[in-house]
């Protein structure tokens, strides 16, 4: 989409033998700039890696989306796309290359393993690597198929559209939180309360699972 | 004759397949127990009440139990015997039945030269979960052994580097592949990101363990510089001086830092 497209923003048409030249806000073409040649950081463990392959390859091409080159340097990329489970030996590797990347820039947790833990609730598995990193979208699916991560990148274009340059917030990193988990513990508490139907396990260990009985409405009263 | 076999096979088309008379009257895996695997027949010459006893599993497999405190010494002579030779080690892993049940471990053997396969299985109770290594017979029960150790607990006797392979090596839950280990681990998951985060894995490895060119010397050096000193070292001449030295040896503690930043690796650099 070419600027002079965008409602909103004024293209003086040039007349005989004037310069022609166009006003905007620096926001919109900051932004225009950077979800126009977003550079992903591949974290591909598993199965969604496969269609993340698939979705970069020849048939989805993101290189129509100024999505031109996989960066496998995290010092050279703006959108780290978690595509895959992630094991809590796995979990420093996780948080040191986020750490690594430099402002501006996005997550995108794909797949149920990445963004929930997905079947694997156990004793190895992060329960959603928002619990290690921010996250911006999340891609259902197990795994979903290219077009889910293509929308899932779309609303990461949106989300850079709506951004503001004077937003003090929107870039802030303390770095004392670098290596530290992305959320307070009793969140983590919370958001990894087990469900599903994984409870003999805990019946046979003598443990006490009183998420696993609980019905969903019970989780927030 | 064959005419009749014939009628007798389309006409079987209709009704399906029929049990022989034959099948249904052996019972199943009694003709592999009939030919008692020539190597267990050997093993009992040998050792004695020391194997304890044999099963024939799924057909053909033959499995053997023997008794903890020998099975190192067994394990060798079924590897060095001249009409054993089991060469190859598939696989050692363990097997936890639950229930206060002991636990199994599990040597998968073949052999190459006879085509011919055994499993060795030990049991060991729950309280004394100690048995001999076998890494110093065959080189890769090294980290075979190191995973059986990492989740279940068994503790291989003379093992050379015993320790965590899977698990982070800071790992506090215990062992979880034992049937008593609740499913999710014995921390709560807000501690398990914790502690995840927390890992200094660095410190786990040795500076040559992080470094490509110390395990693959190839990788660092030329050629000749490798030959010439298999060569010294075969012939029992190596005299350290006479050597041209190696590019990488000065920077070995530096490495977790310093990066590619030590000069004598840029050949190494993949």
């Amino acid at each position: 989409m070419g600027l002079g497209e965008r409602p909103g923003l004024p293209v003086m048409p040039a007349g005989e033998g004037e310069a022609s030249f166009l006003t905007t806000r620096l926001d919109e073409v900051v932004n225009w700039a950077r979800r126009s040649s977003l550079w992903p950081m591949p974290f591909g463990t598993a199965c969604c890696a496969i269609e993340m392959m698939a979705t970069f390859a020849t048939k989805y091409d993101m290189a129509r989306f100024g999505m031109e080159r996989m960066s496998f340097s995290p010092r050279q990329a703006d959108l780290l796309i978690c595509a895959g489970r992630v094991a809590y030996k796995m979990a420093p590797v996780l948080r040191k290359i986020w750490d690594q990347m430099p402002q501006p820039k996005w997550s995108i947790s794909m797949g149920a393993c990445a963004s929930s833990g997905g079947v694997f609730d156990a004793y190895s598995m992060v329960q959603g690597i928002d619990t290690i990193i921010p996250v911006d979208v999340y891609v259902p699916g197990c795994p979903p198929r290219p077009e889910g991560l293509i929308y899932g990148i779309m609303m990461i274009h949106e989300k850079i559209r709506g951004e503001a340059l004077k937003n003090p917030a929107l870039r802030a990193e303390d770095p004392a939180r670098v290596g530290l988990p992305n959320l307070p513990a009793e969140v983590v508490a919370e958001i990894t309360t087990p469900f599903g139907n994984s409870t003999n396990q805990n019946k046979l260990s003598g443990l006490v699972s009183r998420g696993a009985v609980a019905r969903p409405t019970d989780r927030h009263p | 004759m064959v005419d009749k076999e014939l009628k007798d096979a389309v006409a079987g088309l209709e009704s399906g397949p029929q049990a022989t008379p034959a099948a249904a009257e052996a019972p199943p895996g009694a003709a592999a127990d009939a030919a008692t695997h020539p190597s267990v027949a050997a093993l009992r010459a040998r050792f004695g009440a020391a194997v304890q006893h044999h099963t024939v599993m799924s057909g053909d497999e033959h499995v053997v139990y023997v008794a903890a405190a020998q099975s190192a010494e067994l394990l060798r002579w079924l590897k060095e015997d001249a009409g054993e030779r089991y060469d190859l080690l598939k696989d050692v892993t363990c097997v936890d039945y639950g229930g206060g049940r002991p636990l199994e471990v599990v040597y998968e053997l073949w052999s190459i030269p006879n085509r011919r396969q055994l499993r060795v299985k030990v049991t060991l109770p729950l309280d004394e979960l100690v048995i001999d290594s076998v890494q110093p017979i065959w080189r890769t029960a090294d980290w075979h052994e190191r995973e059986a150790y990492d989740l279940f607990g068994v503790h291989f006797r003379g093992h050379p580097d015993l320790r965590r392979i899977m698990m982070p090596e800071d790992y506090a839950e215990g062992h979880p592949l034992r049937k008593d280990f609740p499913l999710r681990g014995r921390f709560s998951r807000a501690e398990q990101t914790r502690r995840a985060l927390a890992q200094a894995w660095e410190d786990a490895y040795t500076p040559q363990e992080l470094s490509v060119v110390e395990h693959e010397p190839q990788l660092g050096r030329p050629a000749a510089d490798d030959a010439a000193r298999t060569h010294a070292e075969a012939s029992g001449a190596l005299n350290p001086d006479a050597l041209p030295a190696r590019p990488n040896e000065a920077d070995d503690f530096s490495l977790g830092t310093s990066g590619s930043a030590a000069g004598g690796r840029q050949g190494g650099q993949l």
